[in-house]
């Protein structure tokens, strides 16, 4: 079997009518940073909620480092909720060291390692200074690290980049790899896909509190075919019938721009070469102005599988 | 466990930090101090007061001036007996401050009864001058000399061109720019013979024909407020009667002589008469035998209660108010959900009732502490006589039931703030909730004063049994013997009362903290009080 920190399984919660997780199933393997992803409002939070047995689920069953309940292992969890505060009138080191204490840290041993890790991330200089008179951002790093602070097992941090600058955005990717290098799990949700392009080993995709999608990187890029975006005057008929092409889309069918240029975009298989597409359109001679190949950033893949439940939710 | 006192003492630690607490340890021993300095200051600086006498009647004058001397006397009298009792040899303290008071009151009495004999013969004895020698003996080798009070009503003469002869109302008509504080009189200046000049306080007007004013049984009374009926009293200060009353009591001892001699009767019999008491002797049947006179210091443990009560509900206002603050400011700040994550909630909950339950203890002692060091370093017989009630106090039973129902009512009361703290998102929202919850705090303050009067009284037994009065009312009645079913009975539905409350709020809390939106209404209480987690 493997060995997995996080185990979900058919996990649902209802408020009155209202069905905020939906029959989620999924499981984390041991050291991997694990992304949860979804719309505002699809039911991550209360699904991290639950994952800490701060709420109970009404049906399915989790499993969290061995235990049917996070109390039990709470220790070896570390967690930052979604909304942040922190007590005003505490010094920083206090804080860092007092969660820490919670979790079982001894007391000289939690506050050596406050100033270790305000050292390392940056906010040595902060050390001594009360909570009040941070800015938002700095407040929020202090937090994260509050919540790590004793070493956990499984961090669980839910929205850690909102509300920080791109400077402190990367301080906390680095933050993120190095507790997976030390052979930590972390799971934290977002709804930036940069961030989570850029970290995680794994992501799960839920929207409206249904699961849409569990799995690596790579395979979300796979949902959505390739693209090749053409443009030129006049007709591409030649290479459409070419081997790895799955489609073609004409964009703005019947409305070219003075000049006659048109666009087309060709889906594309996995395995296709567009460098041979070039070739066949050389050969071909079809005047390009244009040759784009791109990616499917995970971006388009979220806006895929969730954009008509997004904009719904928007115009509600 | 562990996590219940890491909470406590961050609760603690912190509280101990804010303004608040210290300007609570600080305000009590402050005020103490205020009271006793500002006390004996006022006595010291009493102004000079100036008075013009005018006796049309020529009967009364010496009458008057007999009242203001008595008044002189009297605080001379006062003051000797306070210097007496501050710098007499060590003695028996209770004893000496009981026959004292006893001595002063017997003296007070007479002069106020117009025993212008008795004030005679004082100073025909030589006054103070006698007491002094007289009391020397008793008194410690370094007691500074006795200073005797300035002073205070002194006779003014009559302005330059006031006709003391003319009809009232003229006189009161030149008068009135002295009276009103617009011109300044000539006198004497307190330290040499220069003259200075001064605000004149009362003119006294005695009319020619003062004596058809007398009222007797007989005669159809006047309406009181006839204005210039019988002496006049003019002055603007209202609330300084010291004046007007002495002089009323003087002239009226004089116009009852004159009656006496008008019908016959010896005024000295009379006197005799009036001075003639049968004493009535206070005793405590619940007193050990030989010890049933009931003193200064017993009527001081059957009212400690009440400051016991008091101390109970300050001490809790201050504590559950903070409690209800900080909970609210960790639900706001969404703290406790991270706190949750690491502790349970009745971890949390218990970590902050222990944490608060701490600090206000140390406010009790750090008062307790300072009361006690007021009373070993504040010269003076005040201080002394809070001494000898502090050992009333410690030598009675009253500690051990302030410390059970200080504890217990603590329990019952931060129970039921910490819920209401958990249900609301800011204190604006909270403060209606607390409304009733202050309004019944303030019951057992309201009545404190007539339950020390009837301590087992109905009222005092049917609140003793309401559990949210319990610690109050219990406490107040803690020094007269409340009946052993009411001490034990209501105990027991205290401690029946404290946990169910405990237990309650803690399904409330768990629930409440991570509550978001609007305080709940009463039903969806009811339905939090049901649910099983």
């Amino acid at each position: 079997m493997q060995d997995n920190v996080l185990e979900l399984t058919r996990v649902s919660k209802r408020y009155g009518a209202f069905t905020a997780v939906d029959d989620i199933s999924f499981a984390i393997p041991r050291g991997t940073i694990y992304g949860f992803l979804g719309p505002n409002g699809a039911g991550k939070t209360t699904t991290i909620r639950m994952i800490l047995d701060i709420l109970r689920p009404d049906s399915g069953s989790i499993n969290i480092l061995g235990e049917t309940s996070a109390l039990n292992v709470r220790q070896r969890i570390g967690y930052l909720p979604e909304e942040k505060g922190l007590y005003k009138k505490m010094k920083v080191w206090a804080i860092i060291s007092y969660f820490a204490t919670l979790k079982g840290m001894d007391k000289r041993a939690a506050k050596t390692r406050a100033f270790e890790l305000l050292e390392t991330y940056g906010l040595k200089d902060y050390a001594e200074a009360k909570v009040e008179s941070l800015s938002k951002g700095m407040g929020q790093k202090v937090q994260v690290l509050s919540a790590v602070a004793h070493r956990p097992e499984l961090v669980i941090l839910d929205e850690p980049f909102s509300g920080l600058d791109p400077v402190n955005q990367e301080v906390l990717e680095q933050l993120i790899n190095d507790m997976a290098t030390a052979g930590q799990t972390v799971i934290f949700s977002t709804h930036i896909m940069q961030h989570a392009e850029r970290l995680c080993d794994r992501m799960l995709l839920i929207a409206k509190g249904r699961k849409i999608f569990d799995g690596t990187i790579t395979d979300a890029r796979a949902i959505i075919p390739r693209r090749v975006i053409l443009e030129c005057q006049g007709d591409i008929s030649p290479i459409m019938k070419m081997e790895g092409i799955l489609g073609v889309i004409e964009k703005n069918v019947g409305n070219t721009d003075t000049n006659g240029t048109r666009q087309w975009e060709l889906q594309i298989h996995e395995q296709a070469n567009p460098q041979l597409i070039l070739q066949r359109c050389f050969e071909n001679g079809i005047p390009l102005s244009r040759f784009d190949y791109t990616q499917p950033s995970l971006h388009d893949v979220f806006v895929q599988l969730v954009g008509n439940d997004a904009r719904e939710h928007h115009f509600r | 466990m562990k996590m219940i006192w890491l909470i406590a003492a961050r609760e603690y630690a912190e509280n101990v930090k804010t303004k608040g607490f210290w300007i609570g340890i600080l305000l009590f021993p402050m005020i103490l101090i205020a009271v006793f300095f500002f006390q004996s200051m006022l006595a010291e600086s009493a102004p000079t007061r100036h008075y013009i006498l005018i006796d049309q009647s020529g009967q009364y004058a010496p009458a008057v001036e007999s009242a203001i001397r008595q008044e002189h006397q009297r605080r001379i009298l006062q003051e000797f007996v306070a210097y007496v009792i501050e710098h007499r040899k060590e003695a028996n303290p209770e004893q000496t401050v009981a026959s004292a008071d006893a001595q002063i009151n017997q003296l007070i009495d007479d002069v106020d009864a117009g025993e212008v004999a008795a004030m005679d013969q004082w100073l025909d004895n030589g006054g103070l001058n006698f007491a002094l020698t007289l009391a020397t003996p008793y008194l410690r080798e370094d007691a500074p000399p006795f200073v005797a009070p300035r002073e205070q009503f002194i006779q003014a003469p009559l302005p330059e061109g006031v006709n003391a002869s003319a009809a009232p109302e003229e006189i009161i008509e030149q008068i009135r720019p002295w009276l009103s504080g617009q011109r300044q009189l000539r006198v004497e200046s307190s330290n040499g013979s220069d003259e200075e000049s001064g605000d004149l306080f009362a003119l006294i007007l005695i009319p020619a024909q003062v004596n058809n004013s007398i009222l007797r049984p007989s005669a159809v009374p006047l309406a009181m407020n006839q204005s210039g009926a019988g002496i006049q009293y003019w002055a603007r200060n209202l609330t300084d009667v010291r004046l007007p009353n002495a002089i009323e009591r003087s002239i009226n001892t004089t116009i009852r002589n004159n009656e006496f001699a008008a019908r016959g009767v010896d005024a000295g019999i009379v006197r005799e008469v009036q001075r003639t008491r049968l004493p009535v002797s206070r005793l405590d049947p619940s007193a050990e035998q030989g010890q049933e006179a009931v003193g200064v210091a017993d009527q001081f443990r059957q009212w400690a209660p009440v400051g016991f009560v008091y101390l109970i509900f300050v001490s809790l206002m201050q504590s559950v108010q903070y409690l209800l603050s900080n909970t609210i400011e960790e639900k706001s700040n969404r703290i406790i959900e991270v706190l949750l994550a690491s502790v349970t909630p009745l971890e949390l909950m218990m970590g902050k009732l222990l944490g608060i339950g701490l600090s206000g203890i140390t406010t009790i002692i750090a008062w307790l502490l300072s009361f006690l060091a007021f009373i070993l370093f504040y010269p003076g017989n005040q201080a002394e006589v809070l001494g000898q009630f502090l050992d009333v106090l410690l030598s009675s039973d009253l500690i051990p039931y302030f410390v059970f129902y200080y504890l217990a009512g603590y329990a019952l009361y931060s129970g039921i703030f910490l819920a209401i703290g958990s249900l609301c998102n800011t204190l604006k929202e909270a403060q209606s909730l607390m409304m009733p919850m202050i309004m019944i705090l303030m019951l057992p303050l309201a009545t404190m004063t007539y339950i020390a009067q009837d301590p087992n009284g109905p009222v005092a037994r049917i609140m003793s049994w309401i559990p949210l009065f319990t610690p109050f009312t219990m406490m107040n009645r803690a020094a007269a013997d409340p009946p052993l079913l009411d001490v034990i009975g209501t105990t027991v539905v205290l401690l029946l009362s404290i946990a169910l409350v405990l237990w309650l709020s803690g399904k409330i809390f768990r629930q409440g903290v991570l509550r978001t939106g609007q305080p709940p209404r009463l039903v969806e209480i009811a339905r939090m009080l049901r649910h099983r987690h």
